[in-house]
C-alpha cells in the first residue's frame, strides 16, 4: 500500500468561485512525485487546518504538474478557517483516498454530469478528464440563485456542454437540477440515440432523486457520497453505509446504481461523531 | 483446526476484531465476522454518548503504523443495546468493550451489555489518551474494579492491559487474582508526532496511541513476559498484518489474537491471515493453535552474566 503521510503544502492560488465558495490550488507536486499515479476524478483528500480541524474534501482538479485543487464552501468552523487563509499559507494534506468515477472512452456513450452546489467540485475534475479523452458529455450545474452558481469564467471553454440552472430562475434554466435532468432526458434526441451514463454529486436528497429518475429510465448512475470520517483509511467506521457495511472512504466515495439500490442509508441516514445514526 | 476456546468461549478462528476498529455498527460486525473473524470486539462503550476528540484523530505515520486519539467517542450504552441485540440475533460472537468514569458506571455499562446478550466483556482500563488509563496503571484500582465486576457479571471478563506502565505483569497478576478470565495485551503505546512546518503536534489532542506494525515486537515481548507469570489465557494484540505475526503471538504464549490496524488494507485481510495460519499448522503437522501456544518458552535464553 502507498504511504500517504500527512504533508504540509502551500496554497498556490485562491479563486473566488461564487458567494461563499473558494477554490484552493495546492502545491502538492512533491507529494505527488512519491505516489504511483495521479489522482482520479471522484477521489478525496483529508485537509488539515492546524489548530482547527481536519475534513474530507473531494478533489476538483489536478494539473499536469501534480498540483491538486479543492473547492470549499464556507459552511462550518474548518471551512471558515480555510476561507481565511492566504496564498503561501500551509495546509496539511493526506491522500488521495477512495475509489473514483469509472469512465468509458467509448464514443457511443453520452455522459451526463449532475452537480448541485459545491457538488460540482469532483464533476469539474471529471468533465476535464472526459474532455481530455474526447468523450461526449453534458454537465448540469445547479444552485439556488445566480450568486451561488460556481464561477463560469473558469469553465468557459466547456460552456457549450454545460446547462446552468437556478431554482429562482435568476440564471439559466429555471428549476432544480433534477428538473433540468428530466427535461434533458425527455428531449427526443435522447430517446435511443446513445447509451447514457450519469454521474452525480451534491446534496444527498438531490442525488437520491436523480437515482430514482435513473432507475425509472434504466440508466447507469454513479453517485459521490459524503459521510463524517476520522481516518479516511478504513479504520474508524463512522462512514459506514447500512445494511451492507460499506465504507465511504474505502468502498466509495463513488457508488453505482446497483449498490445504491441496496443501501437503505442512501438519502436518509448518516452516522455522527458519537457513532449514532442520524437523519441526513 | 482454527478453533480456540478462551475461558469457555468457543471461537471459529483465533482472530478477533480489536476494539476501536470499525466497531460501532452491526453491518460492519457482520461483514468482518463473515470474512472469518472468530469474534468481534466493539468500540469501547461508555455510560453516555461522547464525541471524542476533533480531527486529526487517526493518521498513518509510517506504512502500516498509525497514531490515534479518538478519545473514546461512542454512542453510549443505552443507544448501543439495540446493536448488541441485532448482532446476537445474527449469531455473531460478540465481545463488548466497556468503560466508565467510576466503578459504579463501569458496572452499570457492563451489566447492560451483558443483559443485552454480549458473549464476553472487555474492560478498557488502558486507553492511553483518556482518564481510564489511570485505572490500568494502578494494580490496586485494577483489582478493585475487576473484583466488583466479577461479582455482578457471569459472562467472561477480559482485561485490556495498558503497556504504558513500569510493570505490566504486576497489574495483570492483580487482575488474575480478582478472577479476570483473560487479559488482552496490548493496548496502544503512548506516542506523539510533531509537524516541523506547523511546529505543533498533529493530533488535535497532541498525545495519542501508536498501533500497527511498529508495536508488534513490543506486544510480543509483553505477551512473552505475561505468559511466564499468568495462569489465565492471554489474547495478543498489536501489529498483526500477516499470518506470521499471529503465529509469533501464539509462540509467545497467546491463546488468541486481535487484529485492528491491518483492516486499513481491507476486511478480506482476515480471510488471508486465517488461511496462512491454517497452512502453517498443516505444514508443520500441528492439529491446533493450542499445540503451538507458548512453544518459544521451551528454549533457554542467556541470562545476564555476573560481574567477573
Amino acid at each position: 500500500m502507498n504511504e500517504k503521510p500527512l504533508t504540509m503544502v502551500k496554497i498556490l492560488k485562491i479563486i473566488n468561485e461564487c458567494e461563499q465558495v473558494k477554490s484552493f490550488h495546492l502545491q502538492t507536486k512533491k507529494m505527488q512525485e512519491k505516489l504511483k499515479s495521479l489522482p482520479k476524478p471522484g477521489q478525496f483528500i483529508m485537509v488539515w487546518v492546524p489548530g482547527v480541524d481536519e475534513i474530507p474534501m473531494s478533489l476538483s482538479g489536478c494539473d499536469d504538474k501534480g498540483n491538486w485543487t479543492i473547492m470549499v464552501k464556507n459552511v462550518g468552523e474548518c471551512t471558515k478557517a480555510l476561507h481565511g487563509l492566504k496564498i503561501g499559507d500551509l495546509l496539511g494534506v493526506r491522500g488521495p483516498f477512495g475509489n473514483y468515477f469509472s469512465i468509458s472512452t467509448s464514443r457511443s456513450i453520452l455522459n451526463v454530469l449532475v452537480g448541485g452546489g459545491t457538488g460540482v467540485a469532483p464533476l469539474r475534475f471529471l468533465a476535464r478528464t472526459l474532455k481530455d479523452n474526447e468523450c461526449d458529455f453534458i454537465m448540469i450545474e445547479g444552485a439556488k440563485t445566480k450568486s451561488k452558481i460556481i464561477n463560469i469564467d473558469e469553465f468557459k471553454d466547456l460552456s457549450h456542454s454545460i446547462i446552468y440552472c437556478t431554482e429562482d430562475g435568476s440564471f439559466g434554466f429555471k428549476g432544480t437540477t433534477v428538473d433540468a435532468f428530466r427535461n434533458l432526458l425527455d428531449k427526443e434526441e435522447f430517446s435511443d440515440k446513445k447509451a447514457v451514463r450519469v454521474y452525480t454529486c451534491g446534496p444527498e436528497k438531490m442525488m437520491h432523486e436523480i437515482f430514482i429518475e435513473c432507475k425509472k429510465r434504466n440508466l447507469q448512475l454513479q453517485a459521490s457520497l459524503e459521510r463524517i470520517m476520522r481516518c479516511g483509511l478504513g479504520l474508524c467506521g463512522l462512514c459506514v453505509l447500512d445494511p451492507l457495511g460499506l465504507l465511504v472512504c474505502k468502498d466509495g466515495p463513488i457508488f453505482d446504481s446497483e449498490t445504491l439500490k441496496k443501501l437503505t442509508d442512501f438519502g436518509r441516514f448518516k452516522m455522527d461523531f458519537t457513532g449514532k445514526k442520524v437523519s441526513l | 483446526m482454527l478453533e480456540v476456546n478462551i475461558s469457555g468461549l468457543n471461537l471459529k478462528s483465533p482472530l478477533i476484531l480489536a476494539s476501536g476498529i470499525l466497531g460501532v455498527s452491526n453491518s460492519l460486525f457482520k461483514r468482518i465476522f463473515d470474512a472469518g473473524a472468530g469474534a468481534i470486539t466493539t468500540k469501547s462503550i461508555g455510560p453516555n454518548p461522547r464525541k471524542g476528540f476533533r480531527n486529526p484523530s487517526i493518521i498513518e505515520i509510517y506504512p502500516d503504523t498509525f497514531l490515534n486519539s479518538v478519545g473514546l467517542g461512542n454512542p453510549g450504552i443505552d443507544y448501543f443495546i439495540k446493536e448488541i441485540k441485532k448482532t446476537k440475533n445474527q449469531g455473531i460472537t460478540l465481545i463488548v468493550s466497556v468503560f466508565g468514569d467510576s466503578i459504579e458506571t463501569y458496572a452499570d455499562v457492563a451489566l447492560k451489555a451483558a443483559n443485552a446478550g454480549a458473549d464476553a466483556l472487555e474492560l478498557n482500563i488502558s486507553c492511553p489518551h483518556s482518564k481510564v488509563s489511570s485505572i490500568g496503571a494502578d494494580k490496586n484500582l485494577t483489582f478493585k474494579l475487576v473484583k466488583k465486576l466479577k461479582e455482578i457479571i457471569k459472562i467472561p471478563l477480559f482485561i485490556k492491559l495498558n503497556p504504558n506502565v513500569t510493570n505490566i505483569c504486576e497489574i495483570a497478576l492483580e487482575a488474575e487474582r480478582a478472577s479476570a478470565d483473560a487479559v488482552v495485551a496490548i493496548n496502544t503505546v503512548e506516542a506523539m508526532i510533531i509537524d516541523i512546518h506547523a511546529r505543533r503536534p498533529i493530533l488535535s489532542h497532541g498525545s495519542g496511541g501508536l498501533s500497527g506494525r511498529a508495536i508488534h515486537p513490543i506486544a510480543i515481548k509483553k505477551v512473552f513476559d505475561l505468559y511466564k507469570v499468568l495462569k489465565i489465557p492471554i489474547i495478543g494484540c498489536g501489529g498483526i498484518f500477516e499470518w506470521k505475526d499471529a503465529i509469533e503471538f501464539f509462540l509467545a504464549g497467546a491463546s488468541a489474537v486481535q487484529i485492528g490496524s491491518a483492516l486499513s488494507r481491507g476486511i478480506d485481510i482476515i480471510t488471508k491471515i486465517n488461511e496462512g495460519i491454517e497452512n502453517f499448522l498443516k505444514t508443520n503437522k500441528f492439529k491446533s493453535i493450542n499445540e503451538i501456544k507458548g512453544l518459544s518458552h521451551e528454549y533457554e535464553l542467556q541470562e545476564v552474566p555476573e560481574y567477573e
